[in-house]
C-alpha cells in the first residue's frame, strides 16, 4: 500500500500563489485559476434564424472590475448546429474541446493565446469512425496529454450502450473502452486520483435525447430506455470493479474535494434523489439516497469546494436548491432560489463564493423562452443576483467553463531571450 | 515510498546549486496540513501486465547536450531502452515542482537497480532553461540527487529553437513569468508532466504530479517491457 503523502504543485506557476478558485468540479489533472475569474465560456446553442444560426463558443466578462462585468465579450462561432452540449480544458489548459451530441463533431479551441477570444483550431469530424461506432461526445475530461471523452449512445441502433474514448491533446484517437455489458449506458465520467478510481454515470441513447421531450415522455416503452447505474472503476487499467444500482439516470458525478473524504454526489433525472456514493471500509463502493430533491428533473449538480454543500439545479421547476452535505449521508435542504424556466447547468466557483447558472438542456427537450446566465454570490449567508446576461440574441447558454487571464499568452513558443524582451505580463 | 527526510536534505543541498535565485529551494513541509489541491495517493496500482497502455504519440529525436558538455542524440540515448523523461529546470524555486519530479526519479532509479531493470530502462531529464542550465549546472544538479550518469542523463539544448521542438514534440508547455512590469523573473509555469517511452519512442503513459507514483510508474515499465504485441492504433 502506498502510504499516505501529500503532494501538489502539479502545475508549476511561478508567481500564481495557491490554488483559489475554479469550477470545483474540474479534472485534479488541471491547474486551476487564481483569484477572481475573468471569463466564462459558454458553449452555446445555436437557433435556427437567429443571427448566423450557428453554435458558438461565447465569452461572458466575469470579473467586477472590468466595465464589461457581465457583458459578452466574444463570440466564436463553429459552422452548423450539433447539438452544442458539454465542453472541457486539456490539462495545460491551453484549449477547450467542445462536442455536439447530434453531429459528434468535436471543435478545438485555442482559449490559450488570448483568453478573452477563444479561436476554433480544429475539429474533429471522426469520432464516430475513431471509436467504432459511438455517438454523442459528453464530457470531456483532462488527463495527463490526453483528452478522456464519454459518450451517450452509439451508431448502430442509437441505444444508450456507449463507452468512453480517448484522443491525445493534438487530437489524434487513442483508445476505445465501451462500457460493461451489465451497465451499458454513459454519461458524465470523473476520476479520484487518490484512490486511482474512476467513476461514470449513465443517461440515454440518441434515439431518446434527440427526440422531442413532450413526445418522449408519453412513450412508455422509450421511457424504459435510461441508464439507472453508476459504475467504478479502477482508473489506471480503465477496468470496471463495481456496478453501483442508481435507477433513475444518474447524471453528474462530482467527488468531494477533501482528502478521506472518499465518496462523491450524483443526481437522478427521472427518480428525483440526491445520491451519495462512498466507499466502504472494505474498499467496496455503496450508494444512499441522501435527499428528495423532487420529480422537478434534477440536471446539473455542483459542488462547494470544502464539500459541505451541493448545488443542484432542476430543468422541471427552473429552481436552484442548495443541500447541506456536511453529514454526506444526510442532505439537508438549506436555500431555494427561483432561477426561472429550465435551469440546467450551475457551477461554483473554486473559492466557493460565486455561483453560475445557465438554462437550456437539450434543443428537443427545451421550450420558448428566455435563455440566460445568471451569477450568483453568496453574502451574509444568502445567494444574491449579481448578473443575468441575455443570451436570446446568440442561442441558449449551456455549459460553462471559468477561465483566467492568468492563463494568458504562455505558449511553449516563449524562449530564454524573452527574459530581457517581452512585454507580456503572464501573473496577477 | 516518500522519504521526506530524504526530499527534504536534497531539496536543501538544491540551493548549492541555485545560488541567487529568487525564492531558492525550501525544503517542503510535507506534513499533513491540509492545502487544497493536494494529493495524497492512496491505493495499491493494478499489477504490471495487468492492464494496456495504448501509444498516445510518437517523440522525435533531438540532439542535445548532457552533463559532460558533449552533443547527443536522444535517441541514440534510449534506443531499444524504455525511457522515463521529465523536464525540469534547475532554479525551479517551487519546492513541489521540478524538485519533486527528480525526486521521483530517485526514487525509480533504485528501484529499477534494485529490481534489475536498469538495462533496460534510462532516465532523462531535460532542462527547461538553456540559458542558465549549462552542462556545468546540470552536473551539480545531477550530483544533488545522486543520479547514476550512465543510467540517468541530464540534457540541455544547444538552442532554444531545439527546445521548441522538443517540448512541441511531448506537448509539453512552459512559459516565462513575469513580475508586473513586465521583467523576466527567471521562472517558469509548465504542467508537471513525466513521460514514460517505450522502445520505439511511443510515449505510453504521462504522469503529473498525482499520479506521479514510482510504484505505479515501476509497473508500467514493466507492463511496456513484458508486452507482447504492440499496443495502441497508432502503432498498429
Amino acid at each position: 500500500m502506498i502510504q499516505r503523502i501529500l503532494l501538489a504543485g502539479f502545475l508549476v506557476f511561478g508567481s500564481f500563489g495557491s490554488a483559489a478558485a475554479d469550477e470545483t468540479c474540474q479534472s485534479p489533472f488541471l491547474p486551476k485559476v487564481t483569484g477572481q475569474e475573468d471569463y466564462i465560456y459558454v458553449w452555446t446553442l445555436g437557433v435556427k434564424g437567429l443571427g448566423d444560426g450557428n453554435d458558438s463558443m461565447v465569452t461572458v466578462d466575469a470579473n467586477p472590475k472590468s466595465p464589461f462585468y457581465g457583458k459578452m465579450i466574444n463570440r466564436a462561432p463553429v459552422p452548423g448546429r450539433h447539438e452544442a452540449h458539454h465542453a472541457g480544458f486539456t490539462d495545460d489548459r491551453r484549449y477547450l474541446w467542445a462536442g455536439g451530441l447530434d453531429t459528434s463533431q468535436i471543435f478545438v479551441f485555442d482559449v490559450g493565446s488570448d483568453p478573452a477570444k477563444p479561436k476554433l483550431v480544429k475539429t474533429i469530424s471522426t469520432f464516430v469512425k475513431d471509436t467504432g461506432g459511438m455517438v454523442g461526445p459528453h464530457t470531456f475530461y483532462a488527463l495527463p496529454g490526453r483528452m478522456l471523452i464519454s459518450a451517450l449512445s452509439n451508431a448502430q441502433d442509437g441505444s444508450g450502450r456507449t463507452g468512453l474514448a480517448e484522443y491525445s491533446n493534438d487530437g489524434k484517437f487513442i483508445r476505445t473502452i465501451w462500457m460493461p455489458k451489465e451497465a451499458p449506458y454513459g454519461y458524465d465520467v470523473r476520476v479520484n486520483v487518490n484512490l486511482n478510481r474512476m467513476l461514470t454515470s449513465s443517461f440515454a441513447g440518441k434515439k431518446n435525447y434527440m427526440r422531442p421531450f413532450g413526445e418522449l415522455v408519453k412513450d412508455g416503452e422509450a421511457m424504459k430506455n435510461f441508464g439507472g447505474s453508476v459504475v467504478v472503476w479502477d482508473f489506471h487499467a480503465r477496468k470496471p470493479l463495481q456496478v453501483l444500482s442508481v435507477p433513475g439516470a444518474p447524471l453528474e458525478l462530482r467527488w468531494a474535494l477533501l482528502p478521506n473524504h472518499n465518496y462523491a454526489f450524483t443526481a437522478t433525472a427521472l427518480t428525483g434523489q440526491l445520491v451519495l456514493i462512498y466507499q466502504q471500509e472494505d474498499g467496496t463502493w455503496a450508494t444512499k439516497n441522501i435527499a428528495e430533491i423532487g420529480a422537478n428533473l434534477p440536471v446539473d449538480i455542483s459542488i462547494a469546494p470544502d464539500d459541505s454543500k451541493i448545488y443542484v439545479n432542476s430543468f422541471g421547476d427552473g429552481t436552484l436548491r442548495v443541500y447541506d452535505v456536511t453529514n454526506p449521508f444526510e442532505g439537508k435542504l438549506i436555500e431555494q432560489v427561483k432561477l426561472g424556466e429550465m435551469a440546467n447547468m450551475v457551477s461554483s466557483s473554486w473559492d466557493g463564493k460565486r455561483l453560475y447558472a445557465t438554462n437550456s438542456l437539450l434543443s428537443q427537450w427545451d421550450k420558448p423562452g428566455d435563455y440566460w446566465l445568471k451569477a450568483f454570490a453568496w453574502e451574509d449567508g444568502k445567494l444574491v443576483t449579481k448578473f443575468t446576461t441575455d443570451f436570446n440574441p446568440v442561442g441558449r447558454a449551456h455549459i460553462m467553463n471559468l477561465n483566467s487571464k492568468a492563463f494568458g499568452p504562455r505558449a511553449a513558443r516563449s524562449t530564454p531571450g524573452d527574459r530581457r524582451t517581452s512585454t507580456n505580463v503572464a501573473s496577477r | 515510498m516518500w522519504r521526506r527526510a530524504d526530499i527534504a536534505a536534497a531539496l536543501l543541498a538544491g540551493l548549492a546549486v541555485a545560488p541567487g535565485v529568487a525564492g531558492g529551494h525550501d525544503a517542503p513541509s510535507l506534513g499533513d496540513e491540509f492545502v487544497k489541491g493536494v494529493f495524497s495517493p492512496s491505493f495499491v496500482p493494478p499489477a504490471a501486465g495487468s492492464y494496456e497502455l495504448p501509444a498516445v504519440k510518437r517523440v522525435a529525436g533531438f540532439v542535445l547536450r548532457d552533463s559532460t558538455g558533449r552533443s547527443v542524440s536522444t535517441e541514440r540515448i534510449t534506443a531499444g531502452k524504455v525511457a522515463v523523461v521529465s523536464f525540469i529546470y534547475t532554479a525551479c524555486p517551487e519546492r513541489l515542482g521540478c524538485p519533486l519530479a527528480s525526486q521521483a526519479l530517485q526514487d525509480l532509479q533504485v528501484r529499477l537497480k534494485d529490481e534489475g531493470l536498469h538495462r533496460d530502462v534510462v532516465l532523462l531529464s531535460i532542462s527547461f532553461d538553456p540559458a542558465l542550465d549549462s552542462p556545468g549546472r546540470l552536473a551539480k544538479y545531477a550530483r544533488v540527487y545522486g543520479a547514476d550518469p550512465v543510467f540517468w542523463r541530464f540534457m540541455t539544448a544547444p538552442s532554444a529553437l531545439v527546445l521548441e521542438g522538443i517540448l512541441e514534440s511531448y506537448g509539453q508547455d512552459r512559459a516565462p513569468v513575469y513580475d508586473p512590469r513586465g521583467r523576466f523573473t527567471g521562472r517558469y509555469s509548465h504542467v508537471l508532466k513525466v513521460f514514460l517511452l517505450d522502445r520505439d519512442g511511443y510515449i505510453r503513459n504521462i504522469y503529473s504530479a498525482g499520479f506521479l507514483v514510482p510504484e505505479l510508474v515501476v509497473n508500467d515499465i514493466k507492463t511496456v517491457l513484458t508486452e507482447k504485441e504492440a499496443q495502441g492504433v497508432l502503432k498498429r
